[in-house]
């Protein structure tokens, strides 16, 4: 069993694929949507995920290129289309990966059928990737400097991220009072591997010159950290897997965070949410390694003496010494990306069915329509995205919700989420960008997210 | 009914098509990068032809140019174009030889460069070095280089005499990374 569940954490580890979960937030049905805003407004008695089965959920987005454009097998040269996709896109482009995999969850009622308050709780694996276009790299990497004499190549065009995380986690919501209900989460991450590079600075610039035939300068100041590596770069006697379980259980490099969330009903038919997740961080101390270039060099070439006895030394050493490589062993912190969620949501029509006795305020109602804002930190200007949805529930077993998103990968993106409760076992499968699956290969963003769950739900009568 | 709607709408949702993509191509990547930089740089004054008032008719100097230690760099270089663009304004002429050295000082290649005496017009003296194929091979093998100024015979310089002879000097190098 232990195999199996580390091969099934190695595959996922590896083959995955931002972080908006527009169609699971506020989406209660599906008892993961705790995971989004701690403060949902959940009814059930107690839900436990299927071990491994519970949750998964990918994301792939890449504003500026798809896949298609790299790859298409239509006879065109590679390198051609390298270059179209490297000067159709600008330094503000980005690439991002994300992945969740719940190893458990489960959560359950406290107290009595009136008090309301949950406790919920769970351990999830996260893979993220977030990196902008390093553009001005990519340029002299395919044309060097000649045609761009006057150009200032920016060394902070490099910034990129990348972690394997554990996520253990317990959150406590409260119905504090009918119409309102607070919740929040604690959070112990535990990074597996983890690099950065998000603060980098410099410029690089060749211009004509008067004594020399260029005026060429590189200045650079430029990091990257990285932690959970060092053990495999030289000889590794140990088991890559065994390691990866032991960093998942707490014995990576550790760090702190929490969510906190909130769900109001100023109206009965009314409803506003909110949330703020992952407002933490993680202290690398284990298996650090960085990498260093800093420094200042003007370019004049060789600078030979003629007067006897003088000689000017090694213009390559000089450079060498003057913007050095270090190597430097110092701890470094990280922050979480921060998230935020917020939704406000109006409902219509009668929802309650003959056998239902339900009074709260979810179930009365067949349909729901609202709109949702999603706001997360990048090292540059954060990520937003806007989203208006619909929500209904068809009959007892299946609720849907539609929505419609516009953010900086697409304009046009819809997406579709089904939430299906059969006697107690509970299945969803959420997809976006749906107008994409007409030809995936060119789509700028897909996410999908799926898990079986067995829920208990709430009575809310007295026993 | 509701059941047969949300079955074909689940279905719908592993319904999906994809270009044929092929991520091979990634074998094919080849980088062309064309980069130019200052190769040297020198001002002699003509002062500096004058030791203790005797004319200095031979200057030289050897500098270290041990770039091609780096193997990935040596064997992505494909062609490398040196140019020099000397402005004399001493009225002496000069030749001036830039000797390609190989570890044990001995010499690869010359580049030699006739410089006529100034006359009171401004003359620049361009040469370019196209260093491709075997010659390529040569400046790969290049350690050190020599520079060697030699004055032909003329009126004589003194230490206040006016003037100067200066080398500007880039290089352009073709590199393919495949």
């Amino acid at each position: 069993m232990r195999k199996i569940l580390l091969l099934f954490i190695l595959t996922v580890s590896i083959t995955c694929f931002s972080q908006n979960k527009q169609i699971l937030y506020n989406f209660t049905s599906v008892p993961q949507s705790l995971l989004t805003n701690p403060g949902s407004d959940v009814k059930y008695n107690w839900f436990i995920g299927i071990p491994l089965l519970s949750g998964f959920s990918a994301n792939v987005s890449s504003s500026g290129f798809s896949a298609f454009d790299l790859f298409a097998n239509d006879g065109v040269d590679f390198n051609a289309k390298l270059r179209n996709v490297v000067f159709s896109t600008s330094r503000n482009d980005k690439v991002s990966i994300n992945e969740q995999l719940e190893i458990f969850n489960g959560g359950l009622k406290l107290g009595d059928w009136q008090e309301g308050a949950y406790l919920s709780f769970g351990l999830y694996q996260e893979l993220d990737f977030f990196s902008y276009m390093p553009k001005d790299y990519a340029i002299i990497a395919l044309d060097g400097n000649r045609d761009y004499l006057g150009k200032v190549f920016d060394i902070g065009d490099l910034s990129a991220k990348g972690e394997l995380i554990s996520v253990f986690h317990i959150g406590y919501h409260k119905n504090l009072t009918e119409k309102l209900i607070l919740g929040a989460r604690g959070k112990i991450y535990s990074s597996i591997f983890n690099f950065s590079s998000t603060k980098n600075s410099g410029y690089f610039y060749t211009i004509p010159g008067t004594n020399s035939i260029y005026e060429q300068v590189i200045s650079a100041n430029a990091l990257v950290n990285t932690s959970g590596f060092t053990n495999y770069l030289d000889n590794y006697s140990g088991n890559v897997k065994s390691d990866i379980m032991k960093k998942t259980l707490f014995g990576g490099n550790l760090g702190l965070g929490f969510d906190l969330g909130l769900t109001y009903y100023p109206q009965e038919n009314i409803q506003f949410t909110a949330s703020i997740l992952d407002v933490g961080f993680i202290k690398h101390t284990k298996e650090v390694k960085s990498y260093a270039y800093k420094g200042y060099f003007k370019n004049e070439g060789l600078t030979p003496d003629f007067i006897p006895g003088n000689s000017n030394g090694n213009v390559f050493q000089e450079f060498i010494d003057a913007i050095p490589l270090d190597t430097l062993n110092t701890k470094y912190t990280t922050w979480r990306p921060v998230k935020f969620n917020s939704s406000i949501q109006y409902s219509f029509g009668d929802g309650r069915d003959s056998d239902c006795n339900c009074l709260e305020n979810e179930m009365k109602f067949k349909n729901s329509v609202g709109a949702q804002l999603f706001v997360m930190s990048t090292p540059r200007t954060p990520l937003m995205a806007l989203t208006a949805y619909y929500r209904r529930k068809f009959f007892d077993a299946l609720e849907m919700k539609a929505t419609y998103t516009i953010d900086s990968f697409s304009a046009k993106n819809i997406g579709l989420g089904l939430s299906t409760t059969i006697g107690k076992i509970n299945f969803y499968v959420l997809a976006d960008n749906l107008l994409e699956y007409r030809d995936i290969s060119k789509a700028n963003s897909l996410s999908f997210q799926l898990g079986f769950n067995i829920i208990f739900p709430d009575k809310n009568t007295p026993d | 009914m509701n059941k047969f709607l949300g079955i074909l709408i689940l279905s719908s949702l592993f319904l999906s098509c994809s270009s044929d993509l092929d991520f091979d191509q990634i074998n094919q990547l080849k980088l062309e990068p064309v980069v130019v930089l200052n190769l040297a740089t020198f001002d002699v004054p003509a002062n500096e032809f004058v030791i203790g008032g005797i004319e200095q008719n031979v200057a030289g100097d050897v500098v270290n140019f041990d770039v091609f230690r780096d193997t990935y760099f040596t064997d992505s270089l494909k062609r490398a174009d040196f140019f020099f663009e000397i402005n004399n304004t001493i009225n002496r002429a000069y030749r001036i030889n830039l000797y390609l050295l190989d570890a044990n000082n001995s010499p690869l290649y010359t580049i030699p460069i006739d410089v006529p005496a100034y006359t009171g017009v401004q003359n620049l003296v361009t040469k370019t070095e196209i260093f491709e194929n075997a010659k390529l091979d040569l400046l790969k093998k290049t350690m050190k280089i020599g520079f060697v100024i030699t004055m032909y015979p003329g009126p004589a310089l003194s230490e206040s005499s006016l003037g100067s002879l200066k080398l500007r000097s880039s290089a352009t190098v073709y590199f393919i990374v495949e």
